[in-house]
């Protein structure tokens, strides 16, 4: 669980950079919320791409979260990235106007969608790609919505667990007061990951290090001391998301297949 | 080095570059990673890229800008003979002529590694005579089947050739990639009880978000580490060594000496013979 800081910034600095490069892009475009993982992204585009190759794009709904703007704004400014603040209360309002509902789930999900949705639309008008800030954490337990904030064209964060973010953050000298903040999907106010999810990070980092590096089966990792409850509760959340980490099941028919035996390379001819 | 993945013209004309070079540096030998002239994670990309030493112009301008120099590099092989069989090689080129051809024995196939889908297996660990002395090539996967080593020790291999594309993994650790650690082990160890010279040359660059480590290394036959290339970076790593030391290190450290394949192979034998499904 433990990593080398220093090192994983080198790798995943060149990481970003190679990939840009291989597709012939100079620029990185981010959703900058001022959490934990999308501020130490944002240090690593810096870092990579220099400064004023990157665009972070502030983009909240309503008032909700303002110290989270403004910790955004105020990480952007410390590392002099571009940013642009776009407000996405009148889209998403327009839509649940015409389509109501109570479930704070789904306007969550909606309001994900709608920022992929301007993060794309800027990454074609900045020619800039997408840099995806899903942790290795939420990416095994799914804790993300599918075509919102997992949608990205590169992911440098997604085999560092939460707890790993935040050692590599420490490192980068993110500010404190991000370091220490309570995880939030920011899909209402006062929501919170640990909250929702009902076991704390430092637990499920621990969890699932057995399970999916470890490759422990469930009775050694509970061997190991962890809840029965709550292993199977991980392991389930695990199972349960499979569909976020995988391209769409193609039926297949012919002899060669899309997402069966077409098999070539993402760097192809790149 | 870093090569481009499935551009073989790209990649030649690095080679190539690399060859000016090592010639100005008065080089006797260059070696290139796995599959040098092609990127790893080709796929099906294999069929497009494969070449034949003996027909085309990539063989040709390399064995020409070789002159004078022991050049090995990586590349897919499909002979006319064998059309249809794809084989990760690596070539061995020395006066003019292709010396030497090692198809890759062990290949990975599991968790991240795919080669048992794209590529056919090599079946044959043979040591030749190169310019300097007598020469073993092992790609990758095979450096670490320990078998291996033995068997060009056993054929009586004074140098050992790896060339490899290994990917990074593991940042726990104080320097660089973890997996760094066990090919150096297995250079240390496979140099001092061979005594042999072990030569590791591994890429760098990412393909689909794989890096791989670099960290290329030569080890002398006992079993000290004469060089070390960096983990990320793209280096080129040169270093001169006396081939009188083989002999040196045999007077004391009889290992060669007092090795008996008869027995190996007698015992080997019996094993494979009590095989049971």
């Amino acid at each position: 669980m433990k990593i080398n800081p220093a090192f994983v910034e080198k790798v995943l600095t060149r990481f970003i950079r190679d990939e840009l490069t291989k597709f012939g892009f100079t620029k990185g475009v981010l959703g900058l919320s001022g959490g934990l993982d999308s501020s130490v992204c944002a240090v690593l585009a810096a870092h990579a791409l220099g400064a004023k190759n990157v665009l972070a794009l502030i983009m909240p709904y309503r008032k909700g979260f303002p110290a989270d703007v403004k910790d955004a704004a105020g990480l952007a400014r410390a590392l002099a990235i571009r940013t642009k603040r776009i407000d996405i209360t009148p889209q998403v309002d327009a839509y649940f106007l015409r389509y109501p509902t109570k479930s704070r789930l789904l306007k969550g999900n909606k309001m994900a969608r709608e920022r992929m949705a301007i993060l794309y639309d800027f990454s074609a008008r900045e020619k800039a790609l997408i840099l995806g800030t899903s942790n290795k954490t939420e990416l095994l337990i799914g804790y993300g919505t599918i075509h919102g904030d997992m949608a990205c064209a590169i992911n440098p964060m997604g085999d560092l667990y939460k707890t790993q973010v935040r050692e590599l953050g420490a490192y980068l000298g993110v500010p404190g007061k991000i370091l220490k903040k309570t995880p939030t999907a920011g899909l209402w106010p006062g929501q919170t990951d640990e909250g929702e999810i009902g076991v704390a990070y430092a637990e499920i980092d621990a969890i699932l290090f057995d399970l999916v590096d470890q490759r422990k089966s469930r009775d050694e990792v509970i061997a190991d001391g962890f809840k029965e409850e709550v292993v199977d509760k991980v392991i389930s959340l695990i199972k349960g998301s499979e569909f976020k980490r995988k391209l769409p099941p193609i039926a297949k028919i012919s002899s060669r297949t899309v997402g069966h035996d077409f098999l070539y390379p993402y760097d192809w001819d790149r | 080095m870093a090569p481009r993945l499935g551009d073989i013209k790209a990649n030649l004309n690095r080679h190539l570059e690399f060859l000016d070079r090592a010639r100005k540096d008065k080089a006797d030998l260059v070696v290139f990673p796995e599959l040098s002239l092609t990127g790893y994670s080709l796929k099906d990309l294999v069929p497009d890229t494969s070449l034949d030493t003996a027909r085309g112009p990539v063989f040709r301008e390399l064995l020409a800008a070789g002159r004078g120099m022991s050049v090995v590099v990586g590349f897919v092989e499909e002979r006319d003979n064998e059309r249809g069989l794809f084989y990760n090689s690596a070539a061995f080129l020395a006066g003019g002529k292709v010396l030497h051809i090692h198809r890759k024995v062990f290949l990975p196939t599991f968790g991240m590694f795919e080669e048992g889908k794209f590529f056919a297996q090599g079946r044959n660990f043979v040591p030749f005579q190169a310019p300097f002395g007598k020469t073993g090539l092992m790609i990758c996967r095979d450096f670490l089947q320990y078998g291996s080593s033995y068997l060009l020790f056993a054929g009586g291999a004074e140098v050992l050739i790896v060339i490899s594309a290994a990917p990074g993994r593991g940042v726990a650790g104080p320097d660089g990639f973890e997996t760094n650690h066990m090919w150096e082990l297995m250079g240390e160890a496979m140099s001092y009880f061979s005594t042999a010279f072990v030569l590791y040359c591994n890429r760098t660059g990412s393909e689909d978000g794989v890096s791989f480590a670099g960290g290329s290394f030569i080890y002398s036959p006992k079993g000290e580490r004469l060089a070390r290339a960096s983990g990320l970076d793209e280096e080129v790593l040169s270093c001169e060594f006396d081939m009188g030391l083989v002999r040196q290190v045999r007077k004391t450290w009889t290992f060669k000496r007092d090795e008996r394949p008869e027995i190996i192979l007698h015992s080997l034998e019996r094993i494979v013979r009590r095989y049971e499904d």
